[in-house]
């Protein structure tokens, strides 16, 4: 019945020549209060505090007669000039300097299993921007979101600033380094008999490995235990049990004609973003149209992966082993290649019958396997089971897939994560009181080991816990001293993450507070804290260990001093290694598999790393908890994301929460009902709910660790779920400027919001595109300029292809324009302050949708809307095509934003420094964040996009002084710079020879909402999927 | 017809004050133009230096304080290291100079009180005008006869317009001058 439904469904989408793209549910049933709300200049309740009975008693009467009485008496006592305050020069003129010009040094970020290269932009000696290196191999001059907001972290004024311990009334006191440094000293020395254990994440660095190890050896019993919450372990242990080496290959996603995704974000928290979505990108280029790839997803939740999608399929994740099994079975049929286990029981098509997958897609995705043998990569997410990864392996073994692994790098790890009998060892250790101190070395373990471990029970009974951290967390405040650490801008160090070249690490300011860093606290207690602290001391040893134990072996021409140097201003090292080789497949590694998995029923819960804050490191950022989430645009949260019909099954909608336990573990968390969630599938990011956090993290989210234990993956196939109690507000962007629509209009489409094909379309009828456009001639409402436009014009063009909607850019430019955080409470009305957002638009069924992403900013219009409704003419253009908006000229009608088709303009409706957080924002440290070159709005004044006009100032500063032309590839604005995929272009539009000018003329271009003739200068490219040949 | 209270009140009463308070305005109008232009504005400094006897006296070339002027957009009021530069030998006796030293053994902030000033939200960029070639008395007046530094124009977006509309008649020593921009993001951003 419902197949025969679906057909239908299906034949009648094929008639139709509009698709109809939705933003929610209430979007796609035309709830008319969204309708409403679509043509209201701000959200209903947007205004809703300026009662100005409520505001203040000082009548505005009042207030003006004080204002002319003042005036009056500054006017007679004006017999003087004003002050103008002071300039105060250097004393001592650093090298190099050249006030208002800034300074890039090259470093290295690490968190978690990543290690990014980095170029640090500073301004007479602060950060104020972060973006990637260049000459890094992974990085190649790209970042990711948390990398961009590392600059916050920085500047955090919760971080800790200077040693405190815990007193006898279990209250932390304020210490200093010369007290913990001699009690800790004390402990260490008269330790007898018991062990001391360092708790650390992740180790990127050989240096620091070597630390630990020194320290192992200066005090006899210590132990090193490295974890990390989310890792490779399963994907790297069925490897080995495959082909015998120890980690996972990399993938050459470039080179790869089909990619089949299982249950894999590979393009957001899945492995490194940065890298696997350049190379992911490069086989979506628009001028090699016939050579894009195709992108197969099967998962349970929707992901950023699933997003990007030509085919999807929805399948829960406890399913996946059958799933992949069966594909086996059908593959192993097609091509004739033996698989050394019954797979009899296995089969696809009815596989795919018993999990109503579309037969369709099924289809293609084997013939596309079998076609494309050696061109084509299945890759698992890495927390599905074991057997998945075996028997993927296999696939792409029999499919000849083996050279799309990576031979000249593969992943390098100074120290292999902990065993999970080793970590119960130490608690048991502990519990048996044979551990006299444990350090947290930069780690969170109360937050993220497993509750059922018992740590944080054990931890009691440990007499000295000792927590190096940049603030105060879970860990630390179960311990006796807390010592904080630099952060990574202000340390040296060096990061091993792959063969084939280091990474360098440099400060680039001055420890802002009284820290250290954490390799050189551990020195200093090797040294036995004998003489006074040397704040050079792991500087030192860093050279000393490359001196010693890497230089030699790179044969550099170079004298170490010239190398060094070298290598620092680089920031990568290359050094040759062997190549990789894999073996055959052993066939052993199939023996334990079992045969078949019952039917799974039930619910499938999966927890994943979020995108932004990761594994809650970042909780108290403000720049990633307000990024809106890439999938379901939630900001401040994390939710259970459900399907339609789970949430019908469970009586629950949006907000509503729901009990979901595990075994004895149980957590209650509000549902966000995703569109392409699969059926009984809870899925749960990870990484909020921290109880010891700063200002800005407190009181975000829920706490999901509280699910694992200590021998579970991150997916639970034995849950139950039902309905919780009360509800909690998620507050997402998803339907915040909303562009107008009429009730019984499909607007979206037939307005031309999204305009998009397939590739086959494309190949047969490289017009399409603009053929869905009917050119009208409207007259021109403006005066005409004829010497405007004549010289360099700025525009900008985002090819949809190639954009994966990561939402990197955002945060990119928020850092680069000073934009505020406003907190939960203004994003739910509507008053979120990014210039940039990207807007996600669901086409197709509801429990089936497909995804298509637009990157929405100002448009600069030359025809601009906003632009004539001001009274005061704050907003105006430019000669070079800009649409300027002038502060201190705007008087904050809102006229512009409500005249502004795209809803792109931003209004302070608050001084949010001042607002946000008791005034967060506005303590001093917070003002090194900014930018300098741009302007820091204050209440009352509207702002938009600028082109990142302090970018075009510089060239033009540069033309000016070089004495030539302004060149409009010179100039990349924030945005362009963050994005890993090389989606945004930017320049001049009258230069005909400029690469841009291929983007901005291409034949899949066109404007958003063309129709109203305001000639945007932000043209975008249609995306196209790589179906067969179904319409989208 | 008597003359009523009404009638003396808008006959003579306030006619009378309108007059005053128009007449009082427009003086207080033109007489404080200098001081809110700031043009004159002449703070006593910590350090008594004066531009007379460096740049006019002994020559000494702007740019060799003023490094930023061609590179960036701050023209940079130079490092006490600078002054050091000369004042470790010369005339290490004077009682400024003994200031002076002070200030960059014990390195100390040396607060120069500010003359010229625009507002944060308008960015000037010295480097963009100095080479094009204005020259810096343009804008600064004849520095090289000032003992004491003082503000010699109006630094107002009118002043800055003025020139920016007339270039060739406000610096006619440059023939291939072109006006500047006057697109609000060339200054406000």
């Amino acid at each position: 019945m419902a197949e025969a439904k679906d057909k239908m469904n299906k034949e009648e989408n094929s008639q139709k020549p509009d698709v109809n793209y939705w933003k929610s549910f209430a979007d796609l049933h035309n709830d008319p209060a969204l309708i409403e709300a679509s043509r209201h200049e701000f959200n209903e309740d947007v205004t809703d505090e300026f009662d100005p009975a409520k505001l203040s008693k000082f009548s505005r009467r009042k207030f003006l007669a004080l204002i002319g009485t003042s005036a009056a008496l500054a006017g007679a006592g004006c017999s003087d000039y004003r002050d103008k305050g002071e300039i105060v020069p250097y004393t001592k003129m650093p090298e190099d300097t050249v006030v208002g010009k800034p300074k890039y040094y090259a470093s290295t970020f690490n968190y978690s299993s990543q290690s990014h290269g980095i170029l640090i932009k500073t301004r007479e000696g602060r950060p104020v921007k972060v973006d990637g290196n260049p000459d890094h191999p992974v990085n190649k001059g790209k970042t990711n979101a948390i990398v961009q907001a590392s600059l916050l972290s920085l500047y955090d004024p919760d971080r800790l600033q200077y040693p405190i311990k815990k007193t006898n009334s279990s209250k932390f006191t304020k210490s200093t380094w010369k007290d913990v440094d001699s009690e800790i000293l004390d402990v260490l020395k008269s330790n007898s008999g018991k062990n001391i254990s360092i708790i650390t994440g992740n180790i990127h660095s050989p240096t620091t490995k070597k630390v630990l190890d020194d320290f192992a050896s200066k005090y006899p019993g210590t132990k090193i235990y490295s974890y990390e919450l989310f890792n490779e372990e399963i994907r790297n242990s069925a490897w080995k049990k495959c082909y015998g080496t120890d980690s996972y290959p990399l993938i050459k996603w470039n080179e790869a004609k089909v990619i089949v995704a299982l249950e894999s974000d590979f393009l957001g928290t899945d492995g490194n973003k940065v890298e696997n979505s350049r190379l992911f990108a490069e086989g979506r280029d628009v001028h090699n149209a016939k050579n894009f790839n195709r992108l197969y997803v099967v998962e349970g939740n929707m992901s950023l992966t699933g997003t990007n999608a030509d085919y999807r399929l929805r399948l829960r994740p406890d399913a996946q082993y059958n799933f992949v099994m069966s594909l086996l079975s059908e593959v192993s049929r097609r091509t004739g290649a033996g698989v050394p286990f019954n797979l009899s029981s296995f089969a696809l098509d009815k596989f795919a019958k018993a999990y109503s997958l579309d037969t369709k897609k099924i289809k293609h995705l084997i013939n596309d396997l079998v076609n494309n043998k050696g061109k084509s990569i299945v890759y698992a997410g890495r927390t599905l089971p074991e057997g998945v990864h075996i028997a993927v392996n296999y696939l792409n073994e029999i499919l000849g897939n083996k050279n799309l692994y990576r031979t000249d790098s593969s992943a390098f790890s100074n120290l292999t994560l902990s065993s999970r009998s080793e970590i119960e060892n130490l608690v048991s250790d502990m519990n048996e009181d044979k551990i006299g101190v444990v350090i947290h070395f930069d780690s969170d373990p109360v937050f993220q080991f497993p509750e059922d471990l018992g740590y944080t029970d054990a931890l009691k009974k440990v007499s000295t816990v000792i927590s190096l951290t940049e603030s105060i967390n879970d860990s630390s405040a179960a311990g006796n001293y807390t010592l904080p650490i630099n952060h990574a801008f202000e340390s040296w160090g060096d990061a091993k993450t792959r063969t084939g070249f280091y990474s360098l690490q440099q400060p680039v300011i001055a420890p802002i507070y009284d820290t250290r860093e954490k390799e050189a606290v551990l020195l200093n207690w090797i040294g036995e804290a004998k003489s006074d602290f040397n704040d050079t001391i792991y500087h030192e040893y860093l050279m000393k260990n490359w001196w010693e134990n890497i230089y030699p072996s790179l044969n550099s021409k170079f004298g170490f001093k010239e190398f060094w140097y070298g290598a620092l201003h680089d920031g990568i090292v290359s050094v040759s290694e062997s190549l990789n080789s894999f073996g055959s497949f052993n066939n052993s590694a199939f023996s334990k598999l079992k045969n078949l998995r019952a039917n799974q029923s039930g619910y499938a819960v999966i927890l994943s790393e979020h995108y932004s804050i990761g594994d809650g490191k970042f909780a108290n950022n403000g720049w990633l908890q307000e990024l809106p989430h890439p999938v379901s645009k939630i900001t401040w949260d994390n939710y259970a994301s459900i399907s339609k019909n789970t949430a019908k099954e469970l009586g629950v909608k949006n907000n509503d929460k729901i009990l979901v336990t595990v075994g004895k573990r149980s957590l209650e968390i509000p549902v966000f009902i995703q569109p392409g969630c699969a059926d009984n599938t809870i899925a749960i990011e990870t990484g909020y709910g921290r109880t010891v956090v700063g200002r800005v993290g407190e009181g975000t989210g829920f706490n999901a660790n509280v699910l694992f234990s200590k021998d579970s993956d991150w997916l639970f196939t034995t849950s139950s779920v039902k309905k919780g109690n009360g509800t909690y507000q998620l507050v997402s962007a998803q339907e915040h400027h909303l562009f107008d629509r009429s009730p019984n209009e499909n607007l979206l489409g037939e307005r031309e919001i999204i305009r998009e094909g397939t590739v086959k379309e494309y190949l047969e009828n490289p017009h399409f595109v603009s053929e869905m456009h009917e050119e009208e001639k409207v007259d021109q409402i403006y005066p005409k300029h004829p010497d405007w436009f004549t010289g360099v014009k700025w525009g900008m063009a985002i090819d949809l292809n190639k954009c994966t909607g990561c939402s990197d850019c955002v945060v990119a430019c928020t850092a680069e324009n000073n934009n505020p955080v406003v907190g939960k409470d203004q994003v739910a009305v509507g008053r979120e302050m990014q210039w940039l957002r990207v807007d996600a638009y669901y086409s197709g069924s509801e429990d089936d949708p497909i995804v298509s992403k637009q990157v929405m900013l100002c448009q600069h219009c030359d025809n601009a809307p906003c632009e004539n409704v001001c009274p005061v003419a704050a907003t105006t253009h430019s000669k070079d095509g800009l649409n300027q908006m002038v502060y201190n000229r705007c008087v904050g009608t809102r006229y512009c934003s409500n005249n502004c088709p795209y809803k792109v303009r931003r209004f302070n409706f608050f001084n949010f420094r001042d607002h946000f957080r008791d005034g967060f924002q506005q303590e001093g440290i917070l003002d090194l964040v900014y930018n300098p070159e741009v302007t820091v709005r204050s209440r009352g004044v509207m702002e938009k996009c600028t082109f990142c006009i302090q970018r075009i100032a510089t060239e033009r500063e540069n033309a000016i002084r070089e004495n030539r032309e302004v060149i409009g590839s010179n100039v990349h604005t924030a945005c362009q710079d963050a994005c890993g995929t090389n989606a945004i272009h930017f320049g001049d539009i009258n230069n005909k020879n400029a690469e841009f000018y291929k983007y901005r003329n291409h034949e899949l271009g066109y404007y958003v909402l063309e129709k109203l003739n305001v000639k945007p200068n932000v043209t975008y490219l249609a995306k196209l999927r790589n179906t067969h040949s179904e319409k989208i | 017809m008597k003359a009523s209270f009404l009638d003396y009140v808008l006959r003579y009463r306030l006619p009378v004050t309108v007059f005053v308070v128009i007449a009082s305005f427009t003086i207080t109008y033109f007489a404080s133009d200098a001081e809110r232009d700031s043009v004159g504005y002449s703070p006593d400094q910590p350090i008594n230096f004066s531009h007379r006897l460096h740049a006019g006296d002994m020559q000494i070339d702007c740019q060799y304080c003023h490094t930023g002027v061609e590179k960036s957009r701050h023209a940079m009021v130079p490092a006490v290291s600078t002054c050091m530069n000369c004042h470790t030998i010369a005339r290490k006796d004077k009682p400024d100079i003994i200031k002076l030293t002070k200030y960059y053994n014990d390195g100390i902030a040396l607060p120069w009180k500010r003359i010229h000033r625009v507002p944060d939200f308008a960015y000037f960029n010295h480097s963009v005008h100095v080479n094009s070639g204005i020259h810096c008395s343009s804008c600064h007046g004849d520095v090289k006869q000032m003992d004491k530094i003082a503000q010699m124009n109006s630094f107002t977006m009118g002043a800055c317009l003025d020139c920016h509309r007339n270039a060739h008649d406000k610096l006619p020593y440059l023939k291939n001058i072109k006006n500047g921009p006057d697109d609000c993001w060339a200054c406000h951003r």
